[in-house]
């Protein structure tokens, strides 16, 4: 009895293609966003809202504080307060900083949400929770490049390495040479 | 089927929101126990240069680009210092912002030139989406911050 590889090659390149489909679309789309971040911000939208109140006028930190609270309508207890300077109250709220100048009365409301699901794709593709997902995100790699191997063996005769394979494989080697070459040189 | 999903998404949802409350490890664990007053850092930075220290204080700023640093304020109003990781070492979420945070580091003391300054600060204005005066800029100027290590955030 002989030893199919090949039937063995494309049994593994299935069966892992089945496994890994659901991180390969995670570490995609993540890849995509992440890509980018120059341009967007991937993981939160953040919104800028400017809003006028009198100015403050009150001289203790509690007094300013409780004041500002009054201006701006806000009924709930702030997470913390800080002061960065002398002239500027921040008053932190889940997901919403409220920056107060307060000679002027100009605030400015910064509010933040995550990207829920995206968000959740880009902490697991820049391995935020390190730990077990480190090994997780090894055994991923390394089933990648099973994948890459056991793909260019699946088929033979012309569409097979030997033959339309071994350009199109050529070419996939040249693109990352190729640009390196000219990333390093030009 | 249906049922066993839905319980299934039931319990993660109820897991998620027991966790979320709870305080989060960020890097590796904490292993001075004194703390160090970030006042007294920023008093004599020359004293903790290259020391590791152990600082608590609210999360006043958080790095929307890649959560790479976070603002501590001191516990001396007007003042905060900068807890820079290495980026991907450790992600802090701008969720962190208006938390406390207990974070260990060694202090870096460094004066930078105006050109440095004029680069360093149109980075983080980019980060922050703010804008950046380079006229701002009179000469060097020396940055106090912490290379962070580890940090709990509750």
């Amino acid at each position: 009895m002989t030893f199919k590889w090949r039937k063995w090659n494309n049994i593994l390149h299935r069966d892992i293609g089945y496994l890994i489909a659901a991180l390969t679309l995670i570490y995609g789309i993540s890849g995509l966003a992440v890509n980018h971040a120059a341009d967007w911000n991937p993981n939160y939208k953040i919104e800028k809202e400017f809003v006028k109140i009198d100015p403050i006028t009150s001289t203790g930190r509690d007094e300013i504080v409780a004041e500002a609270r009054k201006r701006l309508n806000l009924v709930d207890e702030p997470r913390n307060v800080f002061r960065p300077d002398r002239e500027t109250l921040q008053l932190f709220f889940e997901g919403k900083t409220y920056s107060v100048d307060l000679p002027t009365g100009n605030v400015l409301v910064e509010s933040t949400t995550p990207r829920r699901v995206l968000f959740e794709m880009n902490q697991l593709h820049l391995n935020a929770p390190k730990k077990a997902w480190t090994y997780i995100a090894d055994l991923y790699a390394l089933s990648l490049i099973s994948m890459a191997l056991t793909g260019m063996f699946m088929l033979r005769g012309k569409t097979g390495i030997t033959g339309r394979g071994a350009w199109l494989t050529a070419i996939g080697v040249l693109v990352p040479v190729l640009y390196w070459l000219y990333y390093t040189f030009a | 089927m249906k049922i066993k999903f839905s319980l299934f998404a039931l319990a993660l949802l109820i897991a998620t929101l027991a966790f979320a409350g709870e305080e989060k490890n960020y890097g590796t664990d904490i292993s001075l126990k004194e703390k160090t007053a970030i006042a007294d850092i920023l008093a004599s930075p020359e004293l903790y240069n290259g020391k590791q220290v152990l600082v608590e204080g609210p999360v006043v700023d958080v790095c929307p680009e890649r959560g790479c640093w976070i603002k501590i304020g001191s516990n001396k109003e007007f003042e905060s210092i900068r807890l820079k990781v290495d980026d991907g070492e450790i992600i802090f979420p701008m969720d962190a912002k208006g938390k406390n945070v207990l974070a260990e580091g060694t202090v870096s003391v460094k004066t930078i030139s105006k050109e440095d300054q004029i680069k360093q600060g149109e980075h983080y204005a980019k980060e922050e989406g703010t804008t950046f005066d380079p006229s701002t800029v009179k000469g060097p100027k020396t940055i106090i911050q912490i290379k962070g290590m580890g940090a709990v955030i509750k």
